[in-house]
């Protein structure tokens, strides 16, 4: 009947380290040159250091307060990844019922929306009266920051599959949960994965802004600390530690991303961005 | 080979073709039957009737084909019968047995192969047996089987944006044969596919369909493939979708490609296309 097809050979690999020279070694060098420009400005006297300090003397406080700032980012890490994580399955759960259980959307949803437009921050400063000064008060605003767009983008997911897919499903004997298990939840990933790179985001601005409202730990106190003393180089440090504990942690969801939706075309689409 | 109500009516409308107009012959109980079967759909601006008074029944092993023109209910008639959309009237009775939900001893094709991006092509293929309970052994030999005779052999575990399309709509094939159904439908399976693809699809699923001789209905817009494949095909008017004739098809199986210039199958198409209404 059909000719035989051969499967046609996938293209060789290239060697691991020749793509790594655009991909680590062109934002790389941006870096340096963009830090190298600042050393010789700040050498060269063209801003009071006090104002911006130069790379250098922040990198010689980072080496100095390497200790207690690490133990400062654990704790903000902990609050952040805990909110993170509260704000995924809370958020996938309830997209979940809200899609499935039409009365319960009808009731909820509206509230939902209030309680996403209303500023989660102007809530800090009675969350810290109501739940102290700990890890409490942190841990909610970076959930209700980070859960909504997780909500809604699940919810998105799980309602965009073909008519004609759910009926190959039904013909095949599936009910509304086999549909959920082998249809609507794959179908959702790419969704869920892309809101989980937003609600990792929002989740740390969650945890910092609770730490500016009322705290004796972590990043966001350091922040509000340096300021009262003026100490702009202990601002830097602070800086760093934040933009480290946060590339680190998106690339962790970027990484289970890469693992659970390869399949996804947003995850193959080679040629377009190399256009760019 | 089946009793056809409809029959009588669609005989007094044929005219010209009557000659070529099956006689009913109740040779044997029909395994689908379809008596009456009315679709209307609400919308703002009041009720569509999409299809009228349908009656039309299938032997067990006959291969059928429904065309007609765009909007006459053709694919609504095939979701009707499989139990996924709902009759306003009349009802649908398959192996003696009246139709309320969804069947299940039956493999659908439609236009899009719908295969799924997160499974490999031996996994979707896979998909009705992991969902129906099948003894995992036993279907992904037959699934092997199956993606070899159309040529997918090798292609087992490659994702489904890795094939054309063409080999997708054959796995998609597959994944409807692989739990023998008794029944097969095929909702404009290759309609999305160039002609040379689609030739070499209907003799493939010639072959398919004369190893199992599952019960078939294909819903088509291309005259040439109803004829090649079916034993009687039948034709709708335009909106509200009736059977507006039917026309049964004698040439010996299995059919090859070069049939299609014989004098009769050139009869056929010709007649068809008067039933239709083209030019």
């Amino acid at each position: 009947m059909t000719p035989p097809a051969t499967p046609p050979s996938r293209p060789a690999r290239r060697l691991p380290w020749a793509s790594l020279v655009p991909s680590v070694g062109y934002p790389a060098l941006i870096f340096v040159v963009l830090v190298a420009g600042w050393e010789a400005g700040a050498r060269a006297g063209l801003f009071p250091r006090y104002l911006l300090p130069a790379p250098s003397d922040v990198l010689a406080r980072c080496l100095t307060t390497a200790d207690l700032m690490g133990w400062h980012a654990l704790m903000t890490c902990d609050e952040i990844v805990v909110g993170f994580v509260l704000a995924a399955s809370v958020g996938v759960l309830l997209a979940a019922v809200i899609v499935f259980v039409r009365p319960f959307e009808q009731a909820i949803y509206p509230w939902l929306v209030v309680v996403q437009v209303v500023p989660k921050v102007a809530i800090g400063p009675l969350l810290v009266v109501w739940l102290g000064i700990g890890f409490l008060p942190k841990i909610v605003i970076s959930f209700l920051l980070a859960f909504f767009p997780v909500l809604i983008s699940t919810m998105v997911g799980l309602r965009s599959v073909q008519q004609d897919s759910v009926f190959l499903l039904r013909s095949m004997g599936a009910g509304p949960l086999k549909c959920f298990v082998y249809l609507q939840l794959p179908n959702a990933l790419p969704q869920i994965f892309g809101s989980l790179k937003v609600a990792i985001t929002l989740a740390i601005v969650g945890a910092l802004v609770g730490e500016f409202v009322g705290a004796d730990h972590g990043l966001g106190y350091v922040l509000v600390v340096s300021t009262g003393t003026l100490d702009t180089v202990l601002m830097f440090v602070a800086f760093v530690w934040i933009t480290g504990v946060s590339l680190l942690l998106y690339a962790l969801v970027a990484v289970v991303e890469k693992l659970c939706v390869s399949w996804h075309v947003s995850q193959r689409s080679g040629p377009l961005t190399r256009l760019f | 080979m089946a009793t056809d109500p409809g029959s009588t009516r669609s005989a007094e409308r044929a005219g010209p073709i009557a000659g070529a107009v099956a006689v009913s012959a109740a040779a044997q109980r029909p395994h689908i039957a379809l008596a009456h079967i009315e679709k209307v759909y609400g919308s703002e601006h009041g009720a569509v009737t999409a299809l009228q008074d349908i009656n039309l029944s299938v032997g067990r092993s006959e291969f059928i084909s429904i065309i007609g023109p765009s909007g006459s209910g053709k694919s609504t008639l095939l979701m009707i019968v499989a139990g996924l959309v709902g009759a306003t009237a009349g009802s649908v009775v398959i192996a003696d047995r009246p139709v309320a939900a969804p069947v299940t001893d039956v493999g659908i094709v439609f236009q899009q192969d719908l295969l799924f991006d997160w499974r490999t092509v031996l996994g979707n293929v896979l998909l009705p047996a992991e969902i129906r309970g099948l003894d995992k052994a036993a279907a992904r030999t037959k699934a092997m089987t199956l993606l070899a005779r159309v040529g997918l052999e090798g292609f087992e575990h490659r994702r489904p944006w890795e094939l054309s399309g063409g080999m997708r709509q054959r796995a998609a094939l597959c994944r409807a044969l692989l739990h023998d159904a008794s029944i097969l439908l095929l909702d404009e399976p290759f309609g999305a596919l160039d002609a040379l693809t689609r030739d070499q699809m209907n003799l493939d699923l010639q072959e398919l369909w004369l190893t199992d001789r599952p019960t078939a209905i294909l819903v088509t817009h291309s005259i040439s493939e109803a004829v090649f494949l079916s034993d009687r095909v039948i034709v709708l008017s335009a909106r509200p979708g009736r059977i507006a004739t039917e026309v049964r098809i004698d040439l010996a199986r299995p059919r090859s490609i070069d049939v299609r210039d014989s004098a009769a199958f050139v009869a056929y198409q010709h007649a068809l296309r008067l039933a239709i209404g083209h030019p």
